[in-house]
């Protein structure tokens, strides 16, 4: 699940694999979430580094701690990433798709195309 | 807290350094790697650490002592290397006996699973095992020992893959139950990168970057393009090495201390990040470029 030549830094990484699994409701609002040690058993990474992913997730809102007992998921946690995932990660990946169309020359109509192209086989696949 | 403090610590061998200015601190219960080419140092500081060498200059302490002749310092501190000594004739079994008397955290039970994980008898002696099992041997009585300081110095040269893999996996587990401190030392960083917090890179004698892992990864950039844009780009940028290609193109590795809007200048250029083993090896390269300006010096005609 972690891709050790990714450009991201691991802990960058841990922080969104847990924003997923909010984002997936594995957890919900209030549970309890991974220990820094049960990360870094199950990443194989450093406990410090694990931690720094927690941190960053504990200083945008969406976990709080509880002193003693760890960290948990806050209320709006999933509406937060949801919205900055649209904002940041989807926009600049549409971004990015619109800039390489254009070194292509495809069209808006080819590309809309495409993405509902790919939006069916995804069903079918799901199917 | 610190375990281990060091000030200016100097260690020369007849004018030669070993270690020179050293001038850092190990919190409790890091792990740290530590890391050079070969005849950069790790060794000479490691064993200074451990108490295997008097410094020559400065101070060091370990759990606040002088580690030199304390007793202090060898009853909570362990140094493994492929040379440690035991005897090459005493079946395993016993020389782990020996050690459960000495060290109060041994754990027996992980000695003799682990030892039976790697297929190594109790009832072997040393001296009929291959430079990789010995090295086997050696991490896992480094780890049954649970010493406050332990020491790997290359814990795995020999070992195949699969072992290197499985052996640092045991290091992490029993470190998340057992935290400790523990220093490592390695020419291979990738293969040990994710275990650790923290990283010294040393280079002839010095230690250059002492530095939590994750900023190594970000410490640079690789920048490359036609050779006229990038050389007007980096001006006043701290270059670090330089790599000329084929057909005019170049690749830059530059501090990453320029801002956005630096960046946005650099029309283009492409920028790619370098993995913290890659820097380390372009911070301890001698010579600013590398192993192919050896061959382009040499030009065939």
């Amino acid at each position: 699940m972690l891709n050790p030549d990714s450009v991201k830094p691991i802990y960058v990484q841990i922080a969104e694999w847990l924003e997923t699994e909010i984002l997936q409701e594995r957890f919900k609002a209030d549970d309890k979430m991974y220990s820094q040690y049960q990360l870094a058993d199950q990443f194989n990474i450093n406990p410090a580094t694990a931690a720094k992913g927690l941190t960053i997730l504990a200083d945008a809102g969406i976990l709080y701690k509880k002193r003693g007992l760890g960290m948990f998921v806050t209320e709006q946690a999933a509406d937060q990433i949801r919205h900055r995932r649209i904002n940041e990660t989807l926009t600049a990946l549409v971004s990015e798709i619109v800039e390489e169309a254009a070194h292509l020359n495809v069209g808006e109509q080819e590309l809309i195309h495409m993405i509902q192209q790919e939006g069916k086989r995804r069903k079918g696949a799901v199917r | 807290m610190n375990v281990i403090e060091c000030r200016q610590a100097e260690k020369k061998y007849r004018g030669e350094h070993g270690i020179l200015h050293a001038d850092f601190t190990i919190r409790e219960n890091t792990i740290t790697g530590v890391i050079g080419r070969n005849g950069a140092g790790k060794t000479t500081l490691l064993k200074m650490l451990a108490g295997y060498l008097k410094p020559t200059g400065g101070e060091v302490k370990v759990f606040g002592e002088r580690p030199f002749n304390s007793l202090k310092v060898s009853a909570n501190s362990m140094y493994l290397d492929e040379f440690t000594v035991y005897s090459d004739s005493t079946p395993i079994g016993e020389l782990f006996q020996h050690h459960r008397r000495f060290y109060p955290n041994w754990d027996q039970q992980l000695a003799v699973e682990l030892l039976a994980y790697f297929s190594i008898s109790q009832k072997a002696v040393r001296g009929s095992l291959s430079k990789g099992q010995r090295n086997t041997l050696h991490g896992i009585i480094g780890l049954a020992a649970r010493c406050p300081l332990t020491i790997f110095d290359e814990p795995t040269t020999g070992m195949d893959a699969s072992v290197r893999k499985d052996f640092y996996r045991a290091l992490l587990k029993d470190y998340l139950t057992h935290p400790r401190t523990i220093l490592i030392s390695s020419h291979h960083l990738d293969e040990i990168e994710d275990l650790l917090e923290d990283i010294v890179l040393i280079d002839l004698g010095k230690i250059i970057l002492h530095l939590p892992v994750e900023e190594l990864k970000e410490f640079g950039m690789a920048i490359s393009g036609p050779a006229a844009a990038v050389n007007n780009w980096i001006q006043h940028k701290t270059v670090i090495a330089r790599k000329e290609e084929a057909s005019g193109m170049v690749t830059v590795i530059v501090k990453n201390d320029f801002t956005a809007a630096d960046k946005a200048t650099a029309a283009g250029l492409r920028f790619s990040p370098v993995s913290a083993s890659d820097m380390s090896i372009y911070l301890t390269n001698r010579e600013k470029g590398g192993i192919d300006d050896v061959f382009n010096k040499r030009q065939y005609s």
